[in-house]
């Protein structure tokens, strides 16, 4: 579940360093904005299976790697 | 009968300490005096929707009574069904008083008869409950919170706009005295530093510079100098009054044990538009972004209407800003000023993207990002030149030039 | 930290500054003394601070100033201006100017009402606009600008039941913008004829002394300065009084100054003012009426208040530019009907000192703009002026007739001595 979360991550930041850091920021360093976020909400959905409604997701609970990975496996 | 309207004069802040400082002491013991809230609450509201207001606060009564009724009835409903169209429908209801509040003037020249102050905010709160009910996220349907939570008094004539679940966490948690002392000495400050933005900075531009610069740009009228002092006074007066007035009603919520969000965060040191609006009247922002551009995003991917990613993001921006531009109000200027701003988030996209294609060859130091936000401030104040309708004088009403 | 350290840190500023404030607020004693540069600073600054506040006109009134009353031709300060001339001129006595745009009647019976003491026996110079006369009088938007609620607050407290005090209550009341203040309570008691409650009387008089310090305090604060102004035109002028070469300056200063434009006004006026909408004014005034109208009886407390405190004006009515009011269409009869009234009204109350320029309106350079006087119509004042203020003048005796607070009277057109 971990590679598949990172893995979405990457292709949405386009960016290789997800897994070397998973506790960025990632609204802050500008990686994710609510368009994208939308599209992880999306992927989670058909790759992970977990469905999280858009008035669960409350920024400050998902703006890491390591939290968005923790709250994916608690659902 | 009196009537007093929310932080008008310092005469309000004796009468609201004096009133509340039972809720203070009660919570410095470490208990809550929710009937006592509930009875402050009450007083306050007839204070400022009595007296010479009352047909307001007639309005405001039926208002409540048609959205309790509405978010009630769409709870019990959505516990056995969930049908888009009776999710669509409710929406729609919530937002029927606040449309004809918004088109009567425009249409019949005088304000609607069931307009009341702080209809839009209420809209926003109501609006939100339906959403997050249809989610599922709010799971009961408690009638007493969710009027608390609509007439939440601090708040109540222009925001902040507060999360019902957030508010319903802080309104039923025990106070600890340690942590309330600190929201206590937060609450204070965020009042004094308010009586500064909005009774000494928002007077001098509003009241002392705003008519003069006004005045001599309409005596020179179209383009001069005296019209871009006339943006940068504006600018700075719109600042400090809201930001005044949102850091009382913050401020009194702290008092109360309520720790209603921030409305306003440095917005004149964004270095992007889009970091602006995370800085500017964020509650008005974030509500926009997480009830109607995300939804909307959401909507448009799920069903794959458009392929192309940046369309979709556009497609939502000029949705958003148009939303808001017509929210203000039915005349050109307000919808000008969404289109302009959808048009500056659109560009500063295609800019990020390009800075992230070419990083290596783009500088970026201190100079470069002082650049930004003598840039940013500089969009930001002509938006707000466009949004003040000083245009709209200026050019087809001036007086000192049609007479 | 002990809970009750913390709540001293937050409440501990709060409180000491409140103590503060009270205390210079309340305390009844005075805390400035003004000083001779602030006065005259004042004097010329025509700003609604200065005729709203008492502290400063109290100081001007004890020493040589003597109170000009007007409207915004005192602003016209050119070499000729009687601020400019009396310093010029060593005179014993300076203007305070008591007059800016739309001051009119009752702006200036409040502007004396908190001084009381200190106008007894004085001269002053009066400059009645025939523009004031509109049907209605001065507009309440107006009169709330200049709203003098030091002066009112301190009337309130000592104002007895009579003709005078009920009309200027009621005239409040129609004005006022504020209807729920305990202030405006008081003054609608007065205007019925009643005395103030004891809690009414106790909050003013605690109201009054709160004024009287921010009066103190911030009345002086930035004002305009146009000390300079004035020294700056002084330069023009010969430097012993010669009237035959003074009209020669205002003559030669006039026509420099009004180059541009058919109607002989001031060159920046015309650009400012009447370059883009003169068009849209010819004939305009044709229906326009100074005979009938409320200021008349506002104008009454003025001369009231002059009786009762036995002071000694002298009166100006000054002209219209005629090129202008040929222009506009202003009935040149419908004026000498005005002169005719509010003669009758001055001198039927032994009211004499009456200078009438109405007819000096086609002197060339007489006035600096429409209605304005400028140049040699500053100096055509001044030769009633200067006597009257440096010369001692013969003691005074008032009949004040209430015939005039009376709507009789602002409409009437019968007036014959």
């Amino acid at each position: 579940m971990k590679e598949k979360v990172i893995g979405i991550l990457e292709d949405l930041t386009g960016s290789q360093e997800i897994a070397d850091n998973l506790d960025i920021n990632l609204y802050d360093e500008g990686l994710l904005d609510s368009m994208a976020t939308v599209q992880l909400l999306l992927e989670l959905q058909s790759q992970c299976g977990v469905d999280v409604p858009v008035s669960e997701f409350e920024r400050s609970e998902w703006d890491t790697p390591n939290k968005i990975i923790a709250k994916v496996e608690s659902m | 009968m009196i009537n007093l309207q929310p932080y008008e004069n310092p005469m309000y802040f004796i009468y609201l300490f004096v009133a509340l400082l039972p809720i203070i002491i009660a919570m410095l013991y470490g208990k809550k005096l929710h009937w006592y809230q509930t009875i402050i609450s009450f007083v306050f509201l007839v204070l400022a929707f009595g007296g010479v207001k009352w047909h307001e606060g007639i309005a405001l009564i039926a208002y409540i009574i048609f959205e309790m009724v509405l978010i009630g009835a769409y709870f019990y409903y959505r516990q056995k069904v969930n049908q888009t169209w009776v999710f669509c429908s409710a929406v729609v209801l919530a937002i029927i008083p606040l449309i004809i509040v918004k088109v009567t003037p425009a249409v019949y020249g005088h304000p609607s008869l069931i307009g009341f102050l702080g209809i839009s905010y209420l809209t926003f709160k109501a609006v939100q409950m339906i959403m997050e009910i249809r989610d599922g996220a709010i799971k009961e349907f408690d009638p007493w919170l969710t009027l608390q939570f609509l007439l939440f008094f601090p708040t109540i004539s222009s925001g902040p706009i507060d999360r019902y679940r957030r508010f319903k966490g802080d309104y039923e948690r025990k106070p600890d005295p340690q942590k309330y002392l600190q929201l206590l000495d937060k609450g204070v400050w965020y009042i004094f530093l308010g009586f500064l933005y909005k009774f000494v900075l928002a007077y001098i531009f509003g009241t002392l510079l705003l008519p003069n610069v006004g005045k001599m740009a309409l005596t020179y009228g179209g383009i001069s100098w005296w019209l871009v002092a006339y943006m940068y006074v504006y600018s700075m007066d719109l600042f400090f009054d809201f930001a005044g007035y949102s850091l009382f009603a913050v401020g009194i919520s702290y008092l109360m044990g309520i720790e209603t969000p921030m409305n306003f965060n440095r917005p004149f040191c964004a270095w992007n538009i889009k970091e602006f609006w995370n800085r500017w009247h964020m509650t008005l922002s974030f509500w926009f972004r997480d009830y109607i551009y995300m939804r909307l995003v959401f909507f448009i991917m799920k069903k794959k209407l458009i392929k192309n990613r940046i369309t979709i993001a556009n497609v939502g921006y000029l949705t958003l800003f148009l939303i808001m531009g017509f929210w203000h109000g039915l005349t050109w200027y307000y919808i000008v000023y969404g289109l302009y701003h959808a048009v500056a988030i659109i560009l500063c996209d295609v800019w990020l993207r390009y800075k992230k294609k070419h990083r290596s060859k783009i500088p970026s130091n201190r100079f470069t990002k002082l650049l930004a936000i003598f840039i940013t401030f500089n969009v930001v104040c002509f938006s707000f030149l466009i949004f003040s309708g000083f245009l709209d004088t200026l050019f087809f009403h001036n007086i000192a030039t049609l007479k | 930290m002990k809970m009750s350290k913390k709540l001293f840190l937050i409440f501990g500023p709060i409180i000491a500054a409140v103590i503060l404030l009270l205390t210079l607020f309340f305390i009844p004693v005075s805390i400035q003394n003004i000083s001779e540069g602030t006065i005259q600073r004042a004097a010329l600054s025509q700003s609604p601070k200065v005729f709203r506040g008492m502290a400063v006109k109290k100081a001007a009134f004890s020493k040589n100033y003597v109170p000009f009353f007007g409207s915004s031709e005192l602003s016209r300060m050119d070499s000729l201006h009687p601020a400019v001339l009396a310093q010029k001129y060593h005179r014993n006595y300076r203007p305070f100017l008591l007059g800016a745009p739309g001051t009119q009647s009752l702006v200036h019976y409040w502007g004396m009402k908190g001084i009381d003491d200190k106008l007894e026996g004085k001269k002053a110079v009066f400059i009645v606009s025939p523009q004031w006369f509109v049907k209605g009088g001065i507009a309440p938007v107006v009169f709330n600008y200049y709203y003098p609620k030091p002066e009112i607050v301190k009337w309130l407290l000592h104002a007895k039941n009579n003709r005078m005090n009920r009309y200027a209550a009621q005239r409040l009341l129609e004005l006022s913008a504020d209807h729920s203040s305990v202030e405006s309570k008081g003054i609608a008691r007065i205007a019925a004829g009643h005395p103030l409650s004891s809690f009414e009387r106790t909050y003013l008089t605690l109201k009054s002394n709160a004024l009287d310090r921010e009066d103190q305090l911030f009345s002086t604060v930035s004002l305009n300065n146009r000390v300079q102004t004035i020294s700056r035109n002084e330069r023009f002028l010969p430097k012993a009084y010669n009237l035959k070469q003074l009209d020669k300056v205002a003559y030669t200063l006039g026509k420099e100054h009004t180059t541009n434009n058919q109607f002989k006004v001031d060159n920046r006026f015309w650009d400012k003012r009447l370059k883009h909408n003169y068009k849209k004014l010819a004939g305009k005034q044709k229906n326009y009426n100074y005979t009938d109208s409320v200021e008349f009886s506002d104008f009454q407390l003025v001369l009231n208040q002059f009786a009762d405190k036995n002071m000694n004006a002298l009166f100006i009515i000054p002209p219209v530019n005629e090129r202008w009011s040929e222009y506009t269409g202003l009935s040149m009869p419908m004026l000498r009907n005005f002169v005719k009234k509010i003669k009758y009204q001055l001198n039927s109350q032994g009211f004499n000192n009456v200078v009438d320029l109405t007819d000096d309106g086609n002197k060339a350079y007489f006035m600096q703009d429409t209605i304005h006087l400028g140049w040699r119509g500053w100096l055509a004042a001044d030769k009633y002026i200067n006597p009257f203020l440096t010369k001692k003048q013969p003691k005074v005796s008032y009949k004040i007739n209430n015939y005039f607070y009376s709507k009789k009277w602002q409409q009437s057109q019968s007036f014959t001595n």
